[in-house]
């Protein structure tokens, strides 16, 4: 059985476990049509080039929600209160992405956590920096 | 002293660090820094006062802006009111003469930061447009850059004779102290001492980052 992460066992500066999305064309394009956000440039390779961008790109909306996967999988038990992104670079389809996120702060009082969240190119640069706030329940 | 010289909070537009976070975070990783300097873009920050912070927490809270101009992004210490008025800080494309020379003039210190970045790098614009009079000090370490960006500040710093610091750049708050600047047997307590300390020559680029990442 899967062990369900506790408020009390929380500690300012832990890390998410890492993950590695799978961003590939397949998975991005099924999400760009289950969301009804199906433009050229997040499915198709060489649209994207003609638009100036080096790949077809992730759309930010499948990347905001692959955070909030890795958060729920991190701790199930929480509620995302906020989250909150930024995109400061393009994360690239069929490309190697990474995942990462650290508690930043914890009230005691209302059983909060703040994270940071970041997701990395494959390049080494930040593609996305962000924030979330999650409610544990008692 | 161990600064990092390069950060932003909330006050930025793309930052998202609470300043008392980053104190947080530095005691709790129990990482070696003796304080930071926010760099907020495109504005000087003349409200905020972090002094009881200063106090709760032991660490030097500094204030200084990220400008942007014609040759990338210039990280100016010591802004005053002279300073304020005599440039616009909220231009993107600042002539980087007139940065350099205005700060001159107000007794601040003004130094490109990540020279080694494509489009927003000092370094960028040189093989096209040459060099620019008056730099004389550039970020060489910076935690944002990818494999490449630093070894190539690094390289033309040396080439051109700059002195090198290096700074975070963080924007959230696990970030900050991935690179910071040495001071050695130098006591900074507010940004007057900083501009002194940057003028003197006396300092070099720290890494802080694990081996494994960039």
């Amino acid at each position: 059985m899967t062990k369900i992460l506790r408020f009390d066992e929380v500690e300012l500066g832990d890390d998410l476990p890492a993950e590695t999305p799978d961003v590939s064309m397949e998975r991005v394009t099924n999400f760009c049509r289950s969301a009804k956000h199906v433009f050229e440039r997040f499915i198709d390779h060489e649209a994207a080039k003609k638009e100036g961008f080096p790949a077809a790109i992730v759309p930010g909306i499948m990347s905001q929600g692959l955070l909030a996967a890795m958060i729920h999988r991190w701790a199930p038990n929480s509620s995302i209160q906020t989250i909150d992104t930024v995109f400061r670079g393009s994360l690239l389809v069929d490309s190697n992405i990474t995942m990462t996120g650290a508690v930043t702060d914890i009230d005691e009082a209302d059983m909060t956590v703040e994270l940071d969240l970041a997701i990395t190119a494959e390049d080494g640069r930040t593609g996305v920096i962000g924030t979330a706030k999650l409610q544990f329940s008692a | 002293m161990l600064l990092d010289l390069h950060t932003h909070s909330v006050k930025s537009d793309d930052g998202r660090a609470k300043v008392e976070n980053y104190c947080k975070w530095i005691r709790k990783k129990a990482l070696p820094l003796d304080g930071f300097v926010l760099t907020e873009h495109r504005q000087f920050d003349s409200e905020s006062d972090y002094r009881d912070l200063e106090d709760q927490y032991g660490l030097v809270i500094l204030k200084a802006s990220e400008v942007e101009s014609d040759f990338g992004h210039v990280l100016v210490f010591g802004v005053n009111e002279d300073l304020e008025a005599a440039i616009d800080f909220t231009d993107v494309r600042l002539p980087i003469g007139d940065v350099l020379e205005a700060s001159n003039k107000a007794g601040a210190f003004a130094a490109p930061c990540h020279p080694g970045r494509k489009r927003v790098g000092l370094f960028s614009h040189y093989e096209q447009r040459g060099e620019v009079d008056g730099v004389h000090t550039v970020e060489v370490l910076n935690g944002g850059s990818i494999p490449g960006e630093d070894e190539l500040s690094v390289q033309m710093a040396s080439k051109y004779n700059y002195k090198g610091f290096g700074g975070s750049d963080s924007h959230v708050v696990s970030r900050i102290g991935l690179c910071a600047t040495n001071f050695p047997d130098q006591k900074i307590n507010d940004i007057g001492d900083l501009v002194s300390a940057l003028e003197g020559g006396n300092f070099e680029a720290i890494s802080l980052r694990e081996p494994s990442s960039n």
